[in-house]
């Protein structure tokens, strides 16, 4: 027999409950005696939330960037370029209509001298006519000095860099082949750049008349020939493009457009970014990890006021929407707070690097991609905390009664398994956000899963180990210290694979950086050349040796180059074979510089056939020596043909020897061997090298190739290496930098931890002083505790990172994998480190807390 | 008021059935009193546990103010606790961070009725604490957090108040003014009262003792 229907006064639906005031009221006044732990779980969403929107917000501000800027990094609506003269009157008749403004450009790498201070370095040297560059201007000083490129006298300007080098001003006077000239103007913002040597060589701005006026032209054989076009409006870049490809098949025209450009920008950033993305992913898994950790904590704190909640008449749904509303709230301020650092963070990132970014950034973040993150990272950091509150549902009203009564397991896995659904597909989201493709993203999140899977299961294992080993013959204090790392609701395998994922990070990046940098000094220390003299002409052979030879130098080598192009594979034409897609597309582009001789260098190893090859006929194919790679890449094997076009002849090779080549060693190392009396007529030059002393400058060397040879380059490879060098450690230490924020958000994870098992620590410091334990050792105690929770995260991390460094060293950077031992073990000190002061820190006065408090508090 | 007939509970312990209640009788009218005593593991807690709605019997028929317990749902339950049951419990179980005075007001803010402040600072006052309103339980005494514990038991006017070892925790000197004033406001109101203890002098100051031993109710006595 029921009486009446009951009264209802707080709603039953959890929507509703979300909105009464009382619930409010309740998770507010709930959160007065645990500031400090939810400070630690709004961190944790702090910097997942920070981590996400400073890289997105980048990679938004990068490809707006290339997009908006495609035009001004190219300086044109295409461009076309030549290794021969272009033909101007015919370009003109084919480019009418659809052109409003052409520019010409000649461009070539010279030494440049600076008489002055006696030095002499390789430039860019540039000479064009027209209003190049039609979008993004160049900037010079004094302002107005690259007006004077029009003049009849010969101008110069050079870039600030080499000024700087050479501790020159305006109105100095500079040689450049048999031209002197006084240096008009600095420039300090450059066109768009073009050529190979671009990256390493300063540009030199000249006019016609200087360009006359050097004789430089006449001897260079590595002069490219540009032609720069502002299309009208309705004219298309690649139709035109095609036009005068047809026009001039013999030209060989390279193409770019701004958007081939942006694809070429994009794909150098593309690598990066996904690395970015990754990084912000595991900074937001693990922010999450922390939210859900420190959730599940404060539940088991409150698990008896839940059921004095209920005793009292509180609604099964109400105690679940406090804490819902509790860690939405403080989602959204962690998250508020991450978007406002990040904010903040891509402003500093901008600002500071600026000047080493290929395109200018705005300085502030796209409001949308903020935003979009920020929210994206609130729903991740509310998913990941709305598992352990499922629990919050079962705690039964018994509780209040009975304290051991079971209650706090998880929630039933039909309310579990949609948000875990949930929060996986936003994770898969999130990568495919950062990610070029959606298969992408999908291997993206796949290996995201896959690392926490390994590195939980290597994590586990060691756990056990470490119980194994706490089980043996040790003293009681290590026994009691490794015991504590399996107290009942102890978090240590969370402890250890969040901290493990940030050491994973940062000794990854570490081995990787050390196998690049290391590869590079290896180049710079053997016996290999260090100086390449490119461009002499046959005749200046001789003369050159005769050079290094009374400059106490070594010529190590000295080999032929004739440039050629791919025309044909089999009988199958490039362009078709383009459209098939069968071989790589920068294989069918190149342009190969090939040499001729009879013998292997010791850079060369047979793999197939033999060289020198067997007398051949006229009517017969060319032999020709292919390296052993690019005959995989084109599928090719001995007796196949390729086609070849040596600037405009056509030659039918077949494939004789197939030779592997170290291409580690900065020696003259060709793809195509030709035999001798094949190439001698092709218009070519050749490239001797030398090896100067580490201890010595190249600048007199420079000088004097300078002064003898004018249209010989002297590329110094220490320089260049130097600048390699320099890059990578910027980019290494730029990776390291925001792999941090994996440190950081584990930080946050070990804080939570650290919290949540002080009052159990504190409980068993008090009972161990009871029983008569000193405070040194309970110190002890606790320290060999907290160093083996660094042991293990360092283990588990370091573990995986060398597991996956080992195929990456080998499989993708096709070296032999070096392992630093001193920076690997200061590393995994540092973790060990880390987690002792952090626990001591954390855990301080509990050692000093008196038996009476047992006695008092129970 | 409290009607319990034929009440059987068997929990699953180590995956045997372990019957902790036996065919349990026993009928409470409003505004009555009674204490059941009896040693450690014979039932005691579980059948009030039971009669309170915080758990359903294995079998067997609880009617609580007129309602059939097992025909109501959770959240039903819930709302019958909120208006018309009030608990005090061994140790006190005060929300940790809520004021002395914000634990009184929850059984009315639960309801939603108007008022809960001034409620709540009358039925503190009633157990003198009116000085220590905005005191944490932890900076309370034991005896002190019992007192609170009772005002808040109180405050919404339960027709029935379960009381599971109200001075369990405590020593005679602070036990004393807690049952004194447990009874007043027990008469005051006009509350039944259901009183678990271990104490044969505060369970005769009760009136009706049910003795409870094994699962079974040994004897029911009215003094």
């Amino acid at each position: 027999m029921n009486g009446e229907a009951l009264p209802c006064s707080l709603p039953q639906r959890l929507w509703q409950l979300l909105l009464h005031r009382w619930i409010w009221r309740m998770a507010w006044r709930d959160t007065r005696r645990e500031r400090q732990r939810l400070a630690v779980f709004a961190g944790s969403i702090v910097v997942g939330v920070a981590a996400l929107v400073t890289i997105h917000a980048l990679r938004a501000s990068l490809e707006t960037g290339v997009t908006l800027q495609g035009r001004e990094l190219l300086g044109s609506d295409l461009q076309l370029g030549a290794r021969q003269p272009l033909d101007r009157p015919a370009l003109a008749r084919i480019l009418a209509g659809e052109v409003a403004e052409v520019a010409y450009e000649t461009s070539f790498s010279s030494m440049l001298r600076f008489p002055a201070a006696g030095g002499a370095r390789l430039v860019q040297v540039r000479s064009s006519s027209g209003a190049y560059p039609f979008y993004g201007g160049v900037e010079v000083e004094p302002a107005g000095s690259w007006s004077a490129m029009g003049a009849n006298e010969p101008v110069i300007l050079l870039e600030t860099a080499l000024l700087e080098q050479f501790g020159a001003a305006v109105g100095d006077r500079v040689l450049l082949g048999e031209a002197e000239l006084r240096i008009s103007g600095e420039v300090t913002k450059p066109a768009p750049r073009i050529g190979r040597f671009a990256g390493f060589a300063p540009g030199a701005y000249i006019n016609q008349a200087a360009l006359e006026a050097s004789q430089l032209l006449q001897r260079t054989s590595l002069s490219q020939y540009y032609a720069h076009l502002r299309l009208r409006e309705g004219a298309d870049a690649n139709t035109l493009a095609e036009r005068l490809q047809r026009a001039f098949p013999e030209m060989g025209f390279r193409f770019e457009t701004p958007a081939s450009r942006r694809e070429q920008l994009g794909g150098i950033l593309d690598r990066f970014e996904q690395f970015l993305s990754l990084i912000a992913l595991f900074s937001l898994v693990l922010g999450a990890i922390g939210v859900a950790s420190a959730m599940q904590a404060q539940l088991r704190r409150r698990r008896q006021s839940i059921a004095i909640l209920r005793c009292i008449g509180a609604p099964r749904q109400a105690a679940f929407a406090i804490y819902l509303v509790q860690a939405s709230v403080l989602g959204l301020i962690g998250s508020v707070v991450g978007a406002v650092l990040a904010v903040w963070l891509h402003v500093g990132i901008v600002a500071c690097f600026h000047d080493a970014l290929p395109l200018a950034l705005s300085l502030w973040p796209e409001w949308v991609v903020v935003l979009r993150t920020t929210l994206v990272g609130l729903m991740a950091s509310i998913g990941f905390a709305w598992i352990p509150l499922q629990q919050v549902r079962q705690i039964t009203p018994l509780v209040a009664l009975r304290s051991t009564n079971s209650a706090g397991r998880g929630g039933s896995w039909r309310q579990t398994a949609p948000v875990v659904v949930f929060l996986l597909a936003m994770l898969t989201l999130l990568a495919v956000l950062g990610s070029a493709s959606l298969l992408r993203g999908l291997l993206l999140a796949l290996g995201l899963i896959l690392i926490f899977l390994i590195l939980s299961l290597l994590a586990g294992g060691l756990i056990r180990l470490a119980r194994k080993l706490a089980q043996g013959p040790v003293n009681y204090l290590t026994r009691q210290g490794l015991s504590n790392l399996f107290r009942p609701n102890n978090q240590t395998l969370l402890f250890v694979v969040s901290l493990g994922l940030g050491i994973f990070l940062l000794t990854l990046t570490l081995l990787l950086r050390t196998l690049l940098l290391d590869q590079v000094a290896v180049a710079e220390s053997g016996a290999g050349p260090n100086i390449f003299l490119v461009d002499v002409q046959p005749d200046q052979v001789e003369g050159m040796q005769a050079l290094l030879a009374a400059q106490s130098l070594p010529a190590l080598e000295s080999a032929p180059m004739v440039t050629m192009r791919l025309s044909g594979i089999n009988g199958v034409a490039v362009s078709e074979l383009q459209r098939q897609d069968a071989v790589p597309g920068w294989i069918l582009r190149r342009e190969f510089r090939s040499t001729y001789r009879d013998t292997l260098n010791r850079t060369e190893v047979a793999v197939a056939g033999s060289w020198p090859p067997q007398e051949w006929s006229a009517d017969e194919p060319i032999p020709l020596s292919l390296e052993a790679g690019l005959a995989k890449d084109l599928n090719v094997g001995l007796g196949d043909r390729l086609r070849i076009d040596v600037q405009g002849l056509p030659l039918e090779t077949e494939i004789v020897h197939l030779r592997e080549v170290d291409w580690s060693q900065f020696n003259l190392n060709f793809f195509m061997l030709f035999p001798g009396g094949v190439l001698e007529e092709a218009p070519g030059f050749h490239v001797v090298t030398t090896r100067i002393p580490a201890s010595i400058s190249s600048g007199a060397l420079q000088a004097a190739v300078a002064e003898h040879f004018q249209n010989v380059s002297v590329i110094d490879l220490t320089s260049i290496l130097d600048t390699v060098q320099n890059l990578m450690g910027r980019i290494a230490q730029a990776v390291q930098v925001l792999a941090l924020f994996t440190v950081a958000a584990g930080c946050c994870i070990l804080l939570g931890v650290f919290l949540n098992g002080r009052e159990q620590r504190r409980h068993e410091a008090v009972l161990l002083r009871t029983l008569g334990a000193t405070r040194q050792q309970l110190r002890t105690i606790f320290t060999i505790e907290f160093g083996a929770l660094g042991l293990l995260a360092a283990l588990a991390g370091g573990g995986l990172a060398v597991l996956a460094y080992w195929p990456l060293a080998v499989f993708v950077f096709s070296l032999q994998p070096v392992f630093p031992l001193v920076p690997l073990i200061v590393l995994l000190g540092a973790a060990c480190l880390l987690s002792v002061l952090m626990g001591s820190w954390l855990s301080r006065g509990i050692t000093r807390a008196s038996p009476l408090t047992l006695l008092r508090n129970g | 008021m409290l009607s319990v007939r034929g009440v059987s509970q068997i929990y699953l312990s180590g995956g045997q059935p372990l019957q902790v209640l036996k065919d349990i009788h026993f009928e409470l009218e409003a505004g009555a009193r009674c204490a059941i005593v009896g040693p450690s593991g014979s039932g005691k807690t579980t059948l009030l546990g039971l009669c309170a709605g915080l758990d359903q019997p294995s079998a067997g028929v609880v009617q609580l103010a007129g309602y059939d317990l097992a025909a109501l749902s959770e959240d039903e339950l819930a709302q019958l606790r909120s208006r018309q049951v009030g608990f005090v419990f061994q140790s006190f179980q005060l929300l940790p961070s809520l004021t002395a005075l914000e634990n009184v007001m929850v059984p009315l803010e639960l309801q939603g009725k108007p008022g809960a402040r001034a409620e709540a600072e009358a039925r503190l006052a009633d157990v003198g604490l009116a000085a220590r309103m905005q005191h944490y339980p932890n900076q309370l005494s034991g005896g002190e957090q019992q007192r609170v514990a009772l005002a808040r038991a109180f405050v919404h006017r339960p027709k029935i108040l379960f009381a599971d070892e109200p001075t369990g925790n405590l020593d005679a000197e602070t036990s004393e003014p807690i049952e004194r004033m447990l009874f007043e406001l027990n008469e005051s109101f006009g509350t039944a009262l259901v009183l678990v203890t271990h104490e044969p002098e505060l369970a005769n100051r009760v009136g009706r003792v049910v003795q409870m031993r094994g699962g079974r109710i040994e004897r029911d006595t009215r003094l």
